[in-house]
């Protein structure tokens, strides 16, 4: 299995390879530079909500009164609406996902099953490029007249149909994106069925290639829809059909030309249909780096493997069934909602269950406590408070009360935000040194790690207090003209300066990546004395195959302390 | 003297023809009748700024009618008139200071620059909703005192509204000719500088529709065209 290939091209190596290795690091490069933009609006967003109408410092220089953004530097709200759509958008579909999935799931799984690549070596490199293209779209839509789409990140019609020419980009680079995740679930589950290595059974797969395998078959069977509601609302757009567009529809008093009878509340059902099993797309994989990480840094198995790996394939069924509790307020009628709500209730249970494995997995343990370590403890607390306040949103009732407060912001941001970007940042130290021979530097990476956990709290903490006492979301001024949000506004000034702070923590990431990359400590193959077999390849792995020796498994993937082992610690390829 | 007078009498045809277009006129006066209904005020409580604006009740320009029931906002406008025409400079001004639009209905030339006032210091939002220029919906913040916008095409009346304070609106109609007047308290319309001939004249208003009248002038010549709107 060692490379026997000839040498590649700049082009063929870098830009169109079909080597899962190299197609990771490109959506890993790409991911976090969209992860860097979609931040970096939502910084934008944080001056205007902390000090709204007011001038953005720099930018006032920069931009002359005539800009239609930000005249003289201060936003208008249209595009405070075009960055809360387009910083969610970047963050899920061209961040978060790419970089969860796209990058770590195509480095690491093949990697981890003892496969030389991917099943579809071609279709990983055109998923790649169609993921690229969907990301040039939704960039190019800043440049188009109106600016990006400014429906909120679900598009909502009637909105979104009747909004500026930047939704039809949006749509069109949806579109990208929806086929590259399409092509890249088939490949991975193609994959991981016929790829693992001798001996790799079903229970002797790494917690991480489980959350892939899940999340694949969650992007394969729930983005299909999303993709139908993208092209009829492109239709109702471009070529006059109402299949969101009621008959009759009156805005600012005037009835608009639909009359084909379409239903605003089928797109919804349709973009949730999606939406909800995103959201474990979001946190599975980012579990499973988590328990990879635990494992190795408390020397002992995951506590509970089958019952994490069975709660898991019981989230991914139950992720089809709890959409519409995103829609208790749409009028869908009580038993239905009721529907919604007990299968909400029901889905956190697997929910708990996999949390508590990893929490109770730390009992007892020889803890090391490195950056990648920290990152991923801290995500079980963070993915906690996110998961509990989860709870009253699904409860019909409660969510009278909090539906469309910054309460739902704060919540789902703890599950992805200190959740899935903690836990991508804890797989970023951890698998650093496969991907590079080097290690990154453990004194910036803890000062990296603790200025995010207060800063992140600092962030979304205070948007619970706030939807607790009614503020809403998307207010271009933050609440400052609603009496019941004048004893909250003070917060949206601790936000915006923890998400500054935040920002400036990150600086600490960006340079140890950089430096480690050329003078970081140089690392063994195994330098985590990990189990699983991407530690058995070469750091970085051989190009072409992999590893240099045909692999066999003897063992499940965490035998840590294992009884008999000289090491203290039995990879999965030794007897 | 034949060949003479062929060469010169289309010469001087031209010449007197030339010499008198552009100078008719047709001006009138518009007048309501009938019972006057009792306008229900403006409730601006939902904007406490607009409201602080006022200190007396603000009825809507929907029927503003001055001595001997003289009417405004009624929009007087040759139809079916096309030609070169130059596109003015000077800018027709919206404001809407007080939470109301001033003034209510607006006749421009296409081309012509509509400049947006907001003095109020509050959020207004400005949207136009024409059929065949392009639609806009802009916020227009505190800090946003004015915008410049223009309709490219000629298009008969659409209405502006402010999204944030549903009692304000104004309709503006876009004409590639410059033969249109919109009448003030006292009722009084005036369209100048037209050719001799006959033209099909509109008088509109938002409520009460609108009417035709053909109307002859000769070259030089004022015609006056009064008009009358009746409650239905």
């Amino acid at each position: 299995m060692s490379d026997s290939h000839h040498e590649q091209g700049f082009i063929r190596k870098y830009i169109f390879s079909t080597d899962h290795k190299m197609i990771g690091i490109q959506y890993g490069i790409t991911s976090l530079l969209f992860l860097l933009f979609g931040f970096g609006l939502m910084l934008l967003m944080r001056w205007q909500l902390a000090y709204p109408e007011q001038p953005i410092p720099i930018l006032s220089k920069i931009f002359s009164e005539d800009n239609p953004f930000l005249p003289g530097g201060i936003m208008v709200p249209e595009f405070y609406n075009s960055l809360g759509a387009m910083h969610g958008t970047i963050m899920v579909f061209l961040g978060v996902v790419p970089l969860a999935v796209g990058a770590f799931g195509n480095y690491f799984v093949p990697l981890q099953i003892g496969a030389p690549d991917m099943a579809f070596p071609r279709l990983n490199m055109v998923s790649y490029q169609a993921y690229f293209l969907g990301g040039v779209t939704m960039l190019i839509s800043f440049f188009v007249p109106g600016g990006p789409a400014n429906s909120g990140w679900t598009s909502y019609p009637p909105l979104s149909v009747i909004a500026t020419q930047g939704q039809t980009y949006w749509l069109i680079g949806m579109m990208f994106l929806i086929t590259s995740s399409l092509l890249g679930s088939v490949n991975f589950i193609t994959t991981i069925f016929q790829l693992r290595t001798k001996g790799m059974t079903w229970m002797r797969l790494p917690f991480f290639v489980w959350t892939q395998l899940v999340a694949a078959f969650l992007l394969l069977l729930a983005f299909p829809p999303l993709e139908v509601a993208g092209i009829f609302q492109l239709m109702d757009r471009l070529v006059g059909t109402s299949f969101f567009m009621p008959s009759g529809l009156v805005v600012s008093g005037q009835a608009l030309a639909y009359t084909g009878g379409g239903n605003v509340l089928l797109y919804q059902h349709l973009f949730w249909f999606l939406a909800h099993p995103e959201v474990y797309v979001l946190i599975l994989p980012a579990m499973g780096i988590v328990g990879e990480v635990i494992a190795n840094n408390t020397r002992k198995p995951l506590w509970g493997y089958r019952s994490m790996v069975g709660s898991l394939i019981f989230v991914g069924f139950m992720s089809f069934i709890v959409w519409a509790h995103h829609m208790f307020l749409t009028g869908m009628g009580t038993k239905i909602s009721a529907f919604f709500q007990t299968t909400t209730m029901i889905i956190s249970i697997p929910s708990v269950i996999i949390l508590s494995c990893l929490l109770i997995s730390l009992w007892g343990g020889s803890i090391r406590f490195n950056s990648a370590m920290l990152f991923a403890l801290a995500f079980l607390p963070m993915f906690g408070i996110g998961g509990l306040t989860g709870l009253p949103l699904g409860f019909s009732s409660a969510d009278i009360h909090l539906h469309d407060t910054y309460y739902v912001i704060g919540h789902f941001h703890y599950i992805v935000a200190p959740g899935t970007i903690f836990a991508l940042f804890a797989g970023v130290y951890y698998w650093f040194p496969k991907i590079t021979g080097r290690k990154m530097s453990e004194i910036l990476g803890k000062l990296h790690f603790w200025f995010s956990l207060v800063f992140m709290n600092g962030i979304f903490m205070p948007m619970l207090i706030q939807g607790l006492a009614g503020v809403q979301r998307r207010l271009y001024d933050g609440g400052a003209i609603y009496a019941h949000a004048q004893d909250y506004l003070y917060l949206n000034k601790v936000m915006t300066h923890s998400a500054y702070a935040l920002a400036a923590a990150q600086i600490f990431f960006i340079i140890n990546f950089f430096w480690s990359m050329k003078f970081g400590k140089k690392a063994e193959r195994n330098c985590w004395e990990a189990t699983t077999l991407e530690w058995v390849a070469p750091s970085p792995p051989v190009a072409h195959g992999n590893f240099e020796s045909a692999i066999e498994v003897f063992n499940g993937p965490y035998e840590y302390s294992a009884p008999g082992s000289s090491k203290g610690y039995l990879p999965q390829n030794e007897q | 003297m034949k060949h003479i007078q062929t060469i010169l009498l289309p010469i001087m045809a031209v010449f007197l023809t030339t010499a008198c277009v552009d100078a008719a006129s047709i001006t009138g006066k518009v007048v309501y009748e009938g019972a006057v209904p009792n306008l229900k005020p403006i409730s601006m409580d939902a904007d406490p700024i607009c409201s602080a604006k006022h200190d007396a009740p603000v009825l809507p320009d929907v029927l503003v009618l001055g001595e001997g029931n003289s009417m405004a906002n009624i929009l007087v406008y040759v139809s079916g008139v096309s030609g070169d025409f130059p596109v003015p400079e000077e800018e027709i001004v919206l404001d809407q200071e007080g939470c109301r639009y001033e003034p209510h209905v607006i006749g421009i030339q296409a081309g012509q620059k509509l400049k947006i006032l907001n003095p109020d210091g509050t959020l207004h939002n400005i949207h136009a909703l024409p059929k065949i220029n392009a639609e806009f919906n802009m916020a227009m913040p505190k800090f946003k005192k004015q915008i410049v916008r223009s309709f490219d095409k000629a298009e008969s009346v659409f209405p502006i509204k402010c999204d944030v304070h549903p009692w304000m609106s104004a309709w503006v109609a876009v004409f590639d000719h410059p033969f249109f007047s919109v009448t003030q308290k006292d009722g009084v319309f005036s369209i100048d500088g037209l050719s001799a001939g006959t033209y099909e004249i509109v008088a509109w208003h938002e409520k009460l529709g609108e009417q035709k009248f053909s109307v002859t002038v000769g070259a030089d010549e004022t015609k006056t065209l009064d008009v009358t709107f009746k409650k239905p």
